[in-house]
């Protein structure tokens, strides 16, 4: 994230804020048994989203991870969820009142969670979110693992077409039926395992004249502090979630 | 060398962990482009639990699909499964299990096994019995014909399961046994895997 992006207060708000919004969507949408409510999660996640200027990422997520896989769920419910009340019948086939009912509802929260899930990381950066996991208690190797990872990732993707490209130059067949397509699986991933495997030691090394596993406290280059907006947020939260609470259990 | 979960986590092996993350995706990618009907997304977990056991296994297992997942969340429940195949692959290594290619075979429908019977239950329970993957369409059809979801799941599973976890197996063994004694004698579980 730039540091423009980093004057919107919804980016600005400390990671452990946003990840209790996505924890309070979740919850919630257990607690309130309508699944018009999940459902309305959706455009409540969207709008934060397209405030916090990560609209098109946001919809592009939900509806590739997502919508095939509820709409599917959806289907799966209506057709086979044991049901008295048969609304379509055709041979084995047949659509209950039941089965809509409970894929209405489970698609509901998958859609409630997974949105509120993909919302919390398009506002807030790995980088950030590991940071604040620090200063709750994450060793700082773990927090070096999460982060290397996500560097290391396009590196290897990048390495494996120019293994590609290579094992193709000396006569490696990727085309074709399946036998020879799969005979060239191996001669990609185990050169670039085995190169990959061999940099962790020169790393060790470098890391290590960094005292890297040296036993002191670690200091930060970069550091992100909670603000009254938190504050705010958090109990706004805390107060809607009681609301919930207190509805579902005098109605 | 000292094993355990106290001391598997050397600087080594925590260097491995992102390394054996980023192959679990490049192989799926590679399985992608080469248009394999199998995911083959875990060689970097089981590489990891060969050389460095099953606990920093396990972690390998766990960041795979939190990185999955801040794509996709479908895949944050199978978190479980990822880290008991690593945790599983681990405590099957030490018992040499992929040292000969008749034990390979054994071990990789043990893994099968493994992720069939912790992968399926999220499946039922979470997603009602589909996860948008071609498992789907066997599931439903399994369904159409009488069966209980329940087998239904756990046998669409375990057909995916069986080819995928075989070939992992298969294809870590081969690698493993290409590594230098050298760099296997830097490793906590290395000398598993040393010619000598």
């Amino acid at each position: 994230m730039s540091q423009a992006a980093k004057t919107n207060y919804i980016l600005n708000l400390y990671p452990t804020t946003k990840l209790l919004f996505t924890l309070f969507i979740a919850l919630s949408v257990f607690i309130v048994p309508t699944y018009w409510y999940a459902y309305a999660m959706l455009p409540v996640c969207l709008i934060i989203a397209i405030a916090a200027g990560q609209g098109k990422e946001f919809i592009t997520l939900v509806r590739n991870g997502l919508l095939i896989l509820l709409v599917f769920i959806f289907l799966m419910q209506a057709f086979f969820y044991p049901g008295a009340q048969i609304l379509w019948q055709a041979g084995i086939l047949k659509i209950t009142q039941e089965g809509i009912l409970y894929g209405l509802n489970m698609t509901s929260r998958i859609l409630a969670i997974g949105s509120a899930f993909i919302l919390f990381f398009r506002i807030t950066s790995v980088k950030d979110f590991v940071y604040s996991l620090e200063k709750l208690g994450l060793p700082p190797k773990g927090a070096y693992v999460v982060l290397a990872t996500l560097q290391i990732i396009p590196e290897m993707k990048k390495q494996t077409s120019v293994i590609m490209d290579a094992q193709k130059t000396r006569g490696v067949e990727t085309e074709g039926t399946m036998m020879v397509r799969a005979k060239a699986f191996l001669p990609t991933i185990s050169p670039l395992i085995l190169s990959s495997l061999a940099s962790t030691e020169e790393r060790a090394i470098t890391l290590e004249s960094r005292a890297f596993s040296a036993p002191v406290k670690k200091t930060h280059l970069y550091e992100i502090y909670k603000t009254k907006h938190d504050t705010v947020v958090r109990i706004g939260m805390l107060v809607a979630l009681l609301i919930l609470i207190a509805g579902r259990i005098l109605l | 060398m000292k094993t355990g979960i106290k001391n598997d986590f050397t600087l080594m092996a925590i260097l491995l962990i992102p390394v054996c993350v980023a192959i679990n995706m490049v192989g799926f990618q590679i399985a992608q482009l080469l248009r394999l009907p199998i995911f083959l997304d875990s060689i970097g977990t089981l590489v990891i639990a060969m050389v460095a056991g099953p606990w920093v296994a396990l972690v390998a297992g766990l960041i795979t699909n939190l990185i999955n997942s801040i794509f996709n969340p479908v895949y944050l429940p199978f978190s479980l499964v990822s880290m008991a195949v690593g945790l599983a692959a681990g405590f099957l290594s030490m018992k040499g299990m992929f040292k000969k290619v008749w034990k390979v075979i054994i071990a990789g429908i043990i893994l099968a096994f493994v992720s069939t019977i912790i992968a399926a239950p999220i499946t039922v329970i979470l997603f009602g019995g589909v996860t948008g993957s071609t498992g789907g369409a066997i599931t439903a059809v399994l369904l159409a014909s009488g069966q209980q979801i329940w087998t239904a799941v756990f046998s669409t599973q375990f057909i995916q399961e069986i080819g995928d976890k075989l070939l992992s197996a298969f294809i870590c063994f081969l690698i493993v046994r290409n590594m230098s004694d050298r760099y296997l004698s830097k490793l906590n579980y290395g000398q598993i895997y040393m010619k000598d």
